[in-house]
């Protein structure tokens, strides 16, 4: 069966940009989280650096393009369930931005990543580095916090083996190319899902604003100037 | 007399012998204890010479030379609390602690090899050695503590 299909531009540059540099960066944490004491410098910040780009974000989800906002994403449960029926059925389901398990993805990818940063601040190796804030707190409570740290990453990588797994799947039976919609933000879609978009792009200045006062917030906490 | 004399030294070499047993064979928590102690005080003399070396603290020859002194002797402590009897306590020692003894003692060794090293460099007040040999005492360390310590 043959659709009519359009190009359709849904995802903003903001988003792209955030999306492949997490990626960038979460491959990098792995290997300096692995690799000892040597790169725990580098750890620390490319996690700072993470914190900053999920601040902005998460703001981004309220404040940013259509497709970008979580009330634009996060569905209901029957929703999530028609949309799952649809998914293993193989029938057609495309959505102009995230689907419904793809949302809640997000929001799970989000919070997972929040709180490894989180945890990240007030770690220690029992060696030479410590997180941040791990002063302010008393080294049991560190060492926990270093346990969910490294339990945490354990859960990121069953949620990114997961997100990429669906991905693939959209690409093999459901013929969606989401990668490349990722790269470019245009997504292929059929003409009457096409037909029904109505996004407004947020400027990326903005974001770019945005992204600076995140960045700031995480030096606030990094270095407690006051 | 003879006798008397004789059944002194019995018992003196019993008593001898059992309180230099009862000395040999500390319980099992008291060894975690102790040898967890050694970890501790490692932590504390480690810790300075890498905040200097990072800049973030100036840089003492003294403290370095000491530092890596007690490091050094502390190295070689920790080795015989992994006793056996310890297995089952409460600790983070993971069961190939026990199991890898070899491979245990082999990082063992590299950790006495390399604070030794660091230890003669800082005593001859040569820092750009200390900054070598600190690598490769902190490597012993985190390598250990990747194979046989719980997270």
């Amino acid at each position: 069966m043959e659709t009519r299909e359009a190009h359709v531009k849904v995802w903003d540059m903001p988003v792209r940009l955030f999306h492949w540099l997490l990626v960038l960066l979460f491959a990098f944490m792995f290997f300096s989280g692995k690799s000892g004491s040597d790169w725990m410098d580098w750890h620390m910040r490319s996690g700072y650096a993470i914190l900053a780009l999920l601040l902005f974000r998460i703001v981004w989800g309220f404040a940013g393009s259509t497709y970008a906002r979580f009330s634009n994403f996060l569905a209901g449960p029957s929703a999530c369930l028609r949309f799952a029926r649809k998914l293993l059925a193989r029938a057609p389901a495309a959505h102009a931005g995230h689907n419904p398990l793809g949302g809640w993805m997000v929001l799970a990818l989000l919070l997972a990543l929040l709180f490894q940063a989180g945890t990240g601040l007030f770690a220690n190796d029992d060696l030479l580095s410590e997180g941040p804030l791990a002063t302010l707190v008393s080294k049991a409570t560190s060492d926990q916090l270093s346990v969910f740290h490294s339990w945490n990453f354990n859960l990121l990588l069953l949620l990114a083996a997961v997100h990429i797994v669906a991905v693939l799947y959209h690409a093999v039976f459901m013929k969606e190319n989401l990668v490349g919609a990722m790269f470019t933000g245009v997504k292929r879609l059929p003409a009457d899902v096409a037909g029904s978009v109505v996004a407004r792009f947020a400027s990326p200045w903005s974001a770019l604003v945005l992204f600076a006062v995140a960045a700031f917030a995480v030096y606030l906490i990094v270095k407690r100037p006051f | 007399m003879r006798t008397k004399l004789l059944a002194t030294a019995v018992m003196v070499a019993a008593l001898g012998g059992a309180s230099l047993e009862a000395m040999a064979q500390a319980k099992p928590d008291v060894l975690v204890k102790q040898r967890q102690a050694v970890m501790t005080l490692q932590g504390k003399y480690l810790g300075p010479i890498g905040g200097m070396l990072k800049g973030n603290i100036p840089y003492n020859a003294d403290v370095v030379a000491l530092n890596a002194t007690f490091l050094e002797n502390l190295a070689r402590m920790p080795w015989d609390g992994f006793d056996a009897s310890t297995k089952g306590e409460k600790s983070k020692a993971k069961a190939e602690t026990f199991t890898d003894t070899a491979k245990f003692k082999a990082a063992a060794e590299t950790l006495e090899a390399e604070t030794a090293k660091l230890g003669a460099v800082a005593r001859a007040k040569n820092e750009a050695g200390v900054r070598a040999a600190f690598g490769g005492v902190a490597k012993a360390c985190g390598a250990c503590h990747d194979a046989y310590r719980e997270k």
